[in-house]
Formats: structure tokens, sequence, C-alpha cells
């Protein structure tokens, strides 16, 4: 056994001996690589995209989300810019551009798949495009649009925000979560507002003329400076109907639980 | 006299072969009787022929349908007119009636028979539009009178079986979602369900509502708005 080779093994064993360590240090210094290791997978848990696309005066962008926030606001560019933040574990995404339109489905992307993270989106969009948003769950912002329709769709719980808006055509509806529109309602135009629990409030010019139909089974309807005597009290105020102005556009108000505020602006 | 006897002498009467006597009986008879006097006219009106037509024949139109007439009128036996009283006159009636219609051997011609069975096709048609107006108008008379009765319970109706339309559409969807609920994040299928009961509290808040005035159209139009809105929402997180 007194090989050259293993006269050399034992030789290069005694001068890189590796020295004695006490267990109360290798235990800090596994508890050290742990965290270090947690840390750094938070920081990798998020990923990030940022894309942008042509587009026209006049786009339409249509965005399916499972959960997270979508926030549109619009810029003085012909173009879309799609920001989006994937919390792991993060869900396949791949917008498609048809024509004039920007389509994200992530429900349809991540069909059948369960463990999808949540997806905050940010987009940038020429002032005049019209905007289809839907999520099942999270928040809604929209603000400075000016396109033919503005749809702010929250199947569960969510707060809908749509802020300097002039669109012909406006839909907000969530379950639990307050609505908050700030704009304008342009002749001929259909505005739909419903929620199952929370506050709507629609702040608008004062000079508007509109057909109004509310309904709030808690009678928790305001009107404020748009009350008329032409107005019609349904069920013991549950219901209001009539006209305001000259009633040039529809608007349909419905809350379950929550209460209905007109404040003119 | 009664009919039986009136038209065994009816004959000798036209014979004028009757004594005075039952000549005077019999015409007082025939005053009285409407059906002998038509027996006697009948036959008076046979006589005269056969005496105007004496050894001439001429050949009738349809000389089969003739005899089957005359067969038809022999099966019928004795006439209505020859019984006594009323009662009696009407059993006849309907025996023969039956009789005839039983017994009697159907013998039809092709035009008849097609003419039967277009005449069968006709009344059977006729029936059932009839039938189908009479049903429509009575579905829609018993509707109006039950409202007009119990508008209360029927309106109550109305909306108990509106609601069991939709309720069965409701469990089905609901079916789906719990087949699917198993494969959300636990996040998810707490949200889901806390959404749904403010839903089924604005269903329910409508109920109660109706229960106390089933008249009250905003409950009804709330009502129907928060089950379209559940309905929906659970097509949509069935196929998630």
């Amino acid at each position: 056994m007194n090989s050259p080779t293993l006269m050399k093994i034992r030789m290069f064993s005694a001068r890189f001996e590796i020295p004695r360590i006490h267990p109360s240090v290798n235990l800090v210094l596994f508890a050290i690589l742990v965290l270090g290791a947690l840390g750094s997978s938070s920081v990798f848990a998020q990923q990030h995209l940022s894309k942008r696309y042509p587009a026209g005066k006049n786009v339409r962008v249509e965005l399916k989300n499972i959960s997270g926030t979508i926030t549109v606001e619009s810029w003085n560019r012909d173009e879309i810019k799609l920001s989006a933040t994937l919390e792991s574990p993060a869900a396949h995404l791949s917008p498609r551009q048809t024509g004039e339109a920007l389509i994200v489905d992530v429900v349809a992307d991540n069909r059948g798949r369960s463990d999808v993270g949540d997806i905050n989106f940010k987009l940038q969009v020429p002032v005049n495009s019209s905007v289809d948003l839907e999520t099942k769950s999270g928040q809604i912002t929209v603000s400075n649009i000016r396109g033919e329709l503005v749809r702010a769709h929250v199947s569960l719980e969510g707060d809908i925000e749509l802020i300097g808006i002039s669109a012909s055509q406006v839909y907000a509806q969530n379950t639990i979560g307050n609505i908050f529109f700030d704009g304008e309602f342009a002749r001929g135009g259909t505005y739909q507002f419903q929620s199952g629990k929370g506050d709507i409030t629609i702040r608008i010019p004062a000079d508007s003329a509109f057909k109004l139909v509310a309904a709030a089974p808690n009678r928790k309807i305001a009107l404020g400076g748009f009350w008329n005597d032409g107005i019609k009290s349904l069920g013991d105020g549950r219901k209001f109907v009539g006209d305001i102005g000259e009633g040039r556009s529809r608007v349909m108000v419905t809350n379950f639980q929550g209460s209905i505020t007109f404040i003119r602006r | 006299m009664n009919c039986e006897k009136c038209q065994d002498l009816v004959s000798d009467f036209l014979d004028g072969a009757l004594s005075h006597e039952d000549q005077k009986t019999l015409n007082s008879h025939l005053e009285e009787c409407l059906d002998c006097a038509d027996v006697r006219n009948d036959l008076q009106s046979i006589v005269g022929f056969c005496r105007s037509n004496r050894g001439v024949y001429v050949a009738p139109p349809n000389e089969k349908a003739l005899w089957l007439r005359i067969r038809n009128v022999i099966e019928a036996g004795a006439s209505p007119g020859m019984l006594a009283t009323a009662p009696e006159r009407e059993n006849v009636e309907r025996r023969n009636f039956w009789t005839n219609w039983v017994g009697r051997s159907w013998e039809l011609s092709f035009p008849q028979l097609v003419a039967a069975a277009a005449a069968i096709v006709l009344v059977v048609s006729l029936s059932t539009v009839v039938g189908l107006r009479r049903w429509q108008s009575g579905e829609t008379v018993k509707n109006n009178n039950a409202a007009g009765a119990a508008n209360l319970s029927v309106a109550a109706e109305n909306v108990r079986s509106r609601i069991s339309q939709q309720q069965q559409l409701i469990d089905y969807w609901n079916q789906r979602v719990e087949f699917n609920k198993a494969r959300w994040n636990p996040q998810m299928r707490e949200t889901f369900d806390r959404n749904l009961k403010v839903i089924d509290q604005a269903v329910n808040d409508s109920l109660d509502s109706l229960s106390q005035n089933p008249h009250d159209e905003v409950s009804e139009e709330m009502l129907n708005a928060a089950l379209n809105e559940k309905l929906s929402l659970l097509k949509e997180f069935a196929e998630l």
C-alpha cells in the first residue's frame, strides 16, 4: 500500500486539511445560507414585461386579467405601451395585435392552470382609444380617455375608478368595491354602473343632460343638484326614474347594497 | 183510433173502400196526427203516380241508390209515427237509430267511400282546431280568472316559478364551479365565496320584500338582476 500515488495523496491531505469548526458556528452558517436563498427567490419571483405597439389614433385595447390591478392612462403618442409585473408563479402572457386592436387575454393564455400569480398591468394608450377591461379580482383605474368605449368589469372584488372620461359608452361593474366616475356624458351615449356592495359615485358637469334609472334597495340614492320635480320616485325611494336636462343620454345605475351619489362638478 | 190502425186503413181509404163511419174516424185522426197525414200523403202521391203512369216504366236516375234507400227503409222497421205515445216513439226512434247504425250493411260505392273519408278528415280537422282554440281560450280565461280571484297568490307563484327555473340553471353551474373550485388557489376560493354571499344577500333581500308585497316591481327587478348576476358569475367561474 506504499505506492508513490498513495504517498502523494497523503501529503496533499496533510497540506490542505480542513479545519474543525464548532457545531454552533455551523448552525449559524446554515441559517445564513437559507435566508440568503429565500431572499434571492423573492427577488426573482416577480417578472417585469414592457413592450410597445404601434397604434393609430383610434385604437382598441382588450384586456382580460385573472387577478391584479389594471391601470390605463392616455399619452400623446400613437403607440401603446404595455407594462406588466407578473407575480410568481408567472402567468403566460402573449399579447397580440390585430388591425387596430391590441388583445391581451390572460384567461385564455393560461386556461387549465390554477397556479397563476397576480399580474399588475399598466397601459399607456392614445387618448382616443377604446378600452375593454376585465379582471376577476383587482382594481381598475382608467384616466383621461376620450374614445368610443370604456368598459371596466371586475367580476369579484375591486374598486373601479374612471377619471377624466369622455366616451359615448361607459360600463362599470363589480361585486364588491366602489365605483367612481368622473367625466362627461356624451349626447346619445349609454352609461351603466352596477355594484353588489360598494358605493357608486358619479361626478359630472352641472349641465349634464340624461335619462336616469337609478335603483338601490337600501334607498341610499342622492341626486344632489340633479334632482328635479320630473323625476319619479318608485318603491318608496328605492328607484328613481326621470329626465335630467334634455335627457340626451341614458344612465342606468344599480347598487344592491351600497349607495348611489351624483355630484355636480 | 191509434196510428197503427190508421195506417192499416189508409190504403183502403185512398181506394174509397172504407165505410162512412171508418172514414169519419180516420179523418178526425189524420187531422190530429201529422205523421199519419204524411203517410197518407206519401201513399196518395204514389198511388196517383201509378195511376197516371200506368204501364209506363221510367228507370230512376240512380236505380241502385234508390233500391238501397228502399232497403234501408224496410230494415228500419216500424215507423215511429205508428206508436201511440210520445215516450214510446222516442224509445223506438233511439232503438231504431242504433239498430240501423249497427245492423245496417254498409254497401257504399267508391265515390261514397271517398266522400265519407273526406268528411271524416274534415270533421277531425275541424274538431281539432275548435278543440285547440277552446283549450287556449280556456287557459287564458283560467289565467285571467285566477289573476282576478287570487291576484296576490298568483303573483307570488309566478315569482316562485321564475326563481325555480333560474335556480335549476344556477344549480347546474354551481355544480360545475364546485368541481373546478378545488383547482383554484385558496385566495381565489375565499374571494369567490365572499362575493357570492353578497349576491345571495341581494337575492334574499328581494325575496323578503316580495313575500311582503308580491307586486313590488322594484324588488322584482332587483331579484331578476341579482339572479342574472349570480348566474353570469357562476358561468364565468365554471370556465376558469
